[in-house]
């Protein structure tokens, strides 16, 4: 043993030798460890919180169809998309079914769209009837030439939801608001300096110029849009540039009122229950995350329709979305499209949804369920189902375009770029902004084109 | 002889004050390790309270270490990245001396045009050979495997230079000529004679090797798919897209992370340093 | 020397030149091909030229990158080498107690790992509860405590955090130049009545000239490469208005998420020329100084 010893000495310092041993037995363990089989027909998704509402139904269909039971797999989001992508491109294993968020699902619309890697479920929808029974526009995202690739888990309305504890306390009368005008107009009593240091510490709304997801949701309440009908780029519509011109009066300038809080961070959190903002444009499924992140907020809140962006117009607006698709690859697709109605189209798993997530279904013949109009104490006991089914049918389409995301860089580049030239030049009437505004938007409007047309893949005619 | 005085307590301040600075963030991460969710953005470091020196030491958790091992798995992931580090250290460092033994101390044909070719490989950047290196282990048909991923770094120019530079002062020629007067085949030479007198090299880039794979993350992130075989670089940084809010949680995952090689870095702290500076100095 | 029929080099070569081939010098060459085309996946390939690189040419994404990137290689190099050089010089002072442990504490940062720096520093610059924003506003109160390092500044960030991770680093390299300066030249330049300051620049700089260069270039070249750093930290995005986004951080979302082998391939190209370059550039400075 000694002259073993001295012998191994003789090559490895006694570090080396730790690095050796551990190389010999993880190598042992490795070979023997079995490959870990997911048990049932693999379901990919990415939201946490769906994980936990789908686990005990699965379980349950899985008692009920023992010859297609399903094994779900919860992906981080950009795990999800590579594998997918992987999988639809190169062949590497991909689940039977998949479901997850629509920005990702649209890098899967990229190339001809006899390649794109998901069944078409148009035909299916309309023969058994089920494309009536949802919301149409929510089917958008999904669709990409004509041909709808899945069914979407979700409407997402938006509405404004206020520090109704404040509000109120100051005596302010929120129905009197109709317009985006009149909100910031009633609620101006409202900001504050506390330390009187110049820098506001209580803001009216939650808004920024790198805030993409803001911004595009007030281009879209607005009317305007980043693709046309046929996934053309649209940026520079005249309706885009007035938002965009609008909201640097929000965000920057003598009429301020807007601030950054982020919407998932610890800190975000801290700064929402602390007042920083007012309000804040809440989704439906940003109302739900809130119940989980952000309990002191509980009772505190109140929901109101989004203020419009002109008299008359739409009280809401949409943001993000989630569909369940099935994989050409698939050997089950019928189980896979059995499953998929079993989920969605359930009273169960929308009341559960709506219980554990605030989010409402988009099946039109569910609206009328009885817990949508539950009083809800975290916003004070208004009934928050009904008021965002309410707004559900005024919610605007959305584009399939595999180049969202950029699409989406661009608009808050923009939007960076024009605060920095109103903040320089100190110019900040809509009027002027909305002729700067008009010039970026063109600008990134050409790059975009560009950048599509650059794609030899996509052979139908994309420039305009 | 007083300003000397000074002149060294000023050194060792400024040098604490460094020391600190330096160390703070891993005090952060431990603290953050200990605590719950909530508490974790309530204060920087140990959690408020009535305990002793106002610390509620009561508060303190290893609640995220149990779903970190328990619920989340990561000790397959743990698994992998001590595998897949170990493995390659040792196959870099054998291959590597093989190489360099030859080029250091074998005279034949074309040893120049090998050498020059070792020293230009040194300059090739890794991100110009990631695209068609994936296309390629498409085309092997080894995406998602321990193999693609191992393979083709399985003798890096920055190793074989090493040990050439290390061997060529540190293994006289007259002990070769003797071993091969006394017919000692090349082989015999090699392993019971060249190594041991390499030992430090040997041991210097086993740590770099095992550091180097423990810490990748491109190569991992995209040539293995499966949850299985991904390693803790790629594993924790999921976890934080699923779970990113939870920052307590990360901070375990990063800890359980560093802690092996800072272990074994404690054991081989001599040999790394003079690996890494040896090359620079004498080269 | 007796010239045997000489198998054993090339066998003890085999392993290397093996990988070599298949690895890097058979990709390296396809490479040139690939960045001539377009792909959809490894699968779906499309011969297009030089396209990718006129493209490249007029790419706002690839020319932010390129400034994002200089700005890091820049901060990178007149803060962290400095730092570092600071720290060996007070380690380097004779009858030092506990070298071995303000050394390790130094170079325990550079142990830690990209992907985990990352990981680690991400709740450090938080807003108003990072650790970063509130120990500033404890010391300077007309710091904002919403200080949006990484939405804002994100670059400034990444140089904070890599000059922790990589000081100690590049102390150790200076510290070795610094103990191999040869002590007779320093003493007969006091001897010589030179001061302080006269001895380090006229003795003490151009004694580690060789090994400074070495390390300036290893980091320019690392700096270059910057991608972990910043795509973790931002969590797999390149942050408002891409300024977060970083050249091999382009080359990564074309090649693996758009899943475009052949623009990512055409954009290692022009990283690697711009590498070779600095490379160059760097040799004739210090052949400059050298010929002194």
């Amino acid at each position: 043993m000694k002259a073993f010893r001295a012998w191994i000495s003789r090559f490895l310092s006694p570090g080396a030798l730790v690095i050796l041993t551990i190389a010999v037995v993880t190598s042992l363990i490795v070979a023997s460890l079995p490959t870990k089989e997911v048990k049932g027909i693999p379901f990919w998704i990415s939201a946490i919180v769906h994980y936990e509402a789908y686990t005990p139904l699965i379980k349950e269909w899985n008692e009920q169809h023992p010859e297609s039971e399903f094994g779900i797999t919860l992906l981080n989001a950009r795990a999800l998309e590579r594998r997918m992508l992987s999988g639809f491109l190169s062949g590497s294993p991909v689940a039977d079914l998949i479901e997850t968020h629509l920005a990702i699902v649209a890098k899967a619309f990229l190339g001809p769209v006899d390649e794109i890697g998901f069944v078409d479920l148009t035909e299916r929808l309309h023969r058994e009837g089920i494309y009536d029974q949802i919301n149409t526009p929510s089917f958008a995202p999904y669709t990409s030439r004509g041909h709808i690739f899945g069914i979407p888990h979700d409407v997402h309305p938006v509405l404004l939801s206020y520090r109704a504890d404040i509000v109120e306390a100051a005596g302010i009368d929120v129905s009197q608001i109709e317009t985006w005008e009149d909100y910031f107009r009633v609620m101006r009593p409202l900001m504050r300096d506390y330390d009187s240091d110049g820098r506001p510490d209580r803001y009216l709304m939650t808004a920024s110029e790198t805030r993409g997801d803001v911004i595009t949701m007030l281009i879209l309440q607005a009317g305007g849009s980043l693709f046309d009908q046929d996934d053309r780029p649209n940026f520079n519509d005249p309706i885009n540039a007035e938002v965009l011109a609008r909201l640097t009066t929000w965000i920057t300038g003598p009429k301020q009122a807007c601030t950054d809080v982020p919407a998932f961070t610890a800190a975000g959190h801290r700064q929402r229950l602390d007042g920083v903002v007012i309000a804040t444009m809440t989704p439906d499924w940003m109302a739900g995350s809130w119940k989980i992140e952000n309990p002191g907020l509980s009772g505190k809140l109140k929901l109101m329709p989004l203020p419009a962006w002109r008299k008359g117009g739409i009280r809401t607006s949409v943001a993000g979305g989630t569909m369940i698709g099935i994989a050409k690859t698939s050997h089950h697709i019928d189980e896979s499209w059995a499953l998929i109605k079993h989920l969605y189209l359930s009273p169960k798993l929308a009341e559960h949804m709506y219980r554990t997530t605030t989010i409402i279904s988009p099946v039109k013949t569910l609206w009328n369920q009885p817990f949508y109009d539950e009083p809800d104490p975290f916003f004070s006991g208004q009934p928050t189902g009904r008021m965002y089914i309410d707004q559900a049918p005024d919610v605007p389409s959305r584009p399939s375009s595999p180049y969202n995301e950029a699409a989406g860089q661009k608009i808050v580049s923009a939007m960076i770029a024009l605060r920095a030239y109103a903040d320089s030049n100190k110019i900040y009437d809509e009027p002027t902004l909305k002729i700067e505004a008009q010039r970026l938007l063109d600008q990134e409007q050409q790059s975009l084109v560009r950048l599509i047309s650059r794609n030899v893949f996509l052979l139908e005619d994309k420039t305009p | 002889m007083n300003s000397k005085r000074t002149a060294q307590s000023i050194v060792y301040l400024m040098l604490v004050v460094f020391a600190t600075i330096t160390l703070i963030p891993f005090a952060h991460m431990l603290a953050g390790a200990v605590k719950t969710k909530l508490d974790f953005a309530a204060t920087l470091f140990l959690p408020a309270g009535d305990g002793f020196l106002g610390i509620g030491w009561d508060r303190i958790t290893l609640e995220n270490f149990y779903r970190l091992f328990f619920e989340l798995e990561i000790s397959r992931a743990l698994l992998n990245s001590l595998f897949l580090s170990s493995v390659h250290a040792i196959l870099t460092v054998l291959f590597c001396s093989m190489g360099g033994y030859a080029l250091a101390k074998l005279n034949f044909k074309g040893r120049n045009f090998v050498t020059t070719l070792v020293l230009t490989a040194l300059i090739i950047p890794g991100p110009l050979l990631l695209a068609p290196g994936f296309q390629l282990l498409y085309q092997l048909d080894l995406l998602n495997t321990y193999t693609g991923l191992l393979l083709p770094g399985l003798t890096p120019a920055f190793g074989v230079f090493l040990f050439r530079q290390a061997m060529i002062n540190g293994v006289p020629n007259e002990l070769l000529e003797a071993a091969r007067i006394d017919g000692a085949g090349e082989a015999r030479i090699f392993f019971e004679l060249v190594l041991p007198l390499v030992r430090p090299m040997m041991g210097a880039f086993l740590m770099i090797s095992f550091m180097g794979t423990w810490n990748n993350f491109i190569g991992p992130q995209i040539i293995l798919q499966s949850p299985d075989l991904q390693p803790l670089s790629v594993a924790l940084n999921n976890l934080k897209g699923i779970y990113g809010t939870d920052y307590a949680l990360i901070m375990a995952g990063t800890l359980v992370s560093i802690a092996p090689v800072m272990c074994i870095f404690l054991l081989l702290q001599r040999e790394f340093i003079a690996g890494l500076t040896g090359g620079a100095v004498k080269g | 020397m007796k010239k045997r029929l000489n198998f054993a080099p090339w066998i003890f070569l085999a392993p290397f030149l093996g990988i070599f081939a298949v690895f890097t010098v058979w990709p390296l060459i396809h490479s040139l091909f690939l960045a001539m085309q377009q792909t959809y996946g490894p699968g779906r390939v499309e011969w297009v030229g030089l396209h990718n690189f006129k493209f490249l040419l007029t790419d706002p994404l690839f020319w932010k990158a390129t400034a994002n990137t200089v700005k890091f290689a820049l901060g990178s190099l007149f803060i962290q080498l400095p730092v570092a050089l600071g720290l060996a010089l007070l380690l380097n002072r004779p009858s030092l107690k506990g070298r071995a442990i303000f050394r390790l504490i130094f170079f325990a940062p550079s142990l830690v790992g990209l992907p985990f720096v990352a990981m680690l520093f991400a709740p450090i610059f938080e807003q108003r509860t990072g650790l970063l924003n509130v120990t500033l506003h404890k010391f300077i109160s007309a710091w904002d405590p919403n200080f949006a390092w990484t939405q804002n500044y994100i670059m400034t960030a990444l140089i904070i955090a890599a000059l922790w991770m990589y000081a100690g680093f590049n102390m150790v390299y200076f510290l070795a130049a610094l103990q191999n300066v040869s002590k007779d030249l320093i003493e007969a330049a006091e001897i010589d009545g030179a001061s302080p300051w006269q001895r380090f620049y006229h003795v003490t700089i151009p004694g580690i000239l060789p090994i400074a260069g070495f390390v300036t270039l290893l980091s320019v070249i690392s700096s270059f490469q910057l991608f972990e750093l910043s795509y973790i930290m931002l969590n797999d995005t390149s942050g408002p208005d891409n300024g977060g986004l970083t050249i091999v951080m382009y080359l990564y979302q074309t090649g693996f998420q758009t899943g475009d082998l052949g623009y990512a391939s055409s954009i290692g190209w022009v990283l690697a020329i711009m590498l070779i370059t600095i490379a160059m550039i760097q040799r004739r400075i210090l052949k400059r100084h050298e010929e002194y």
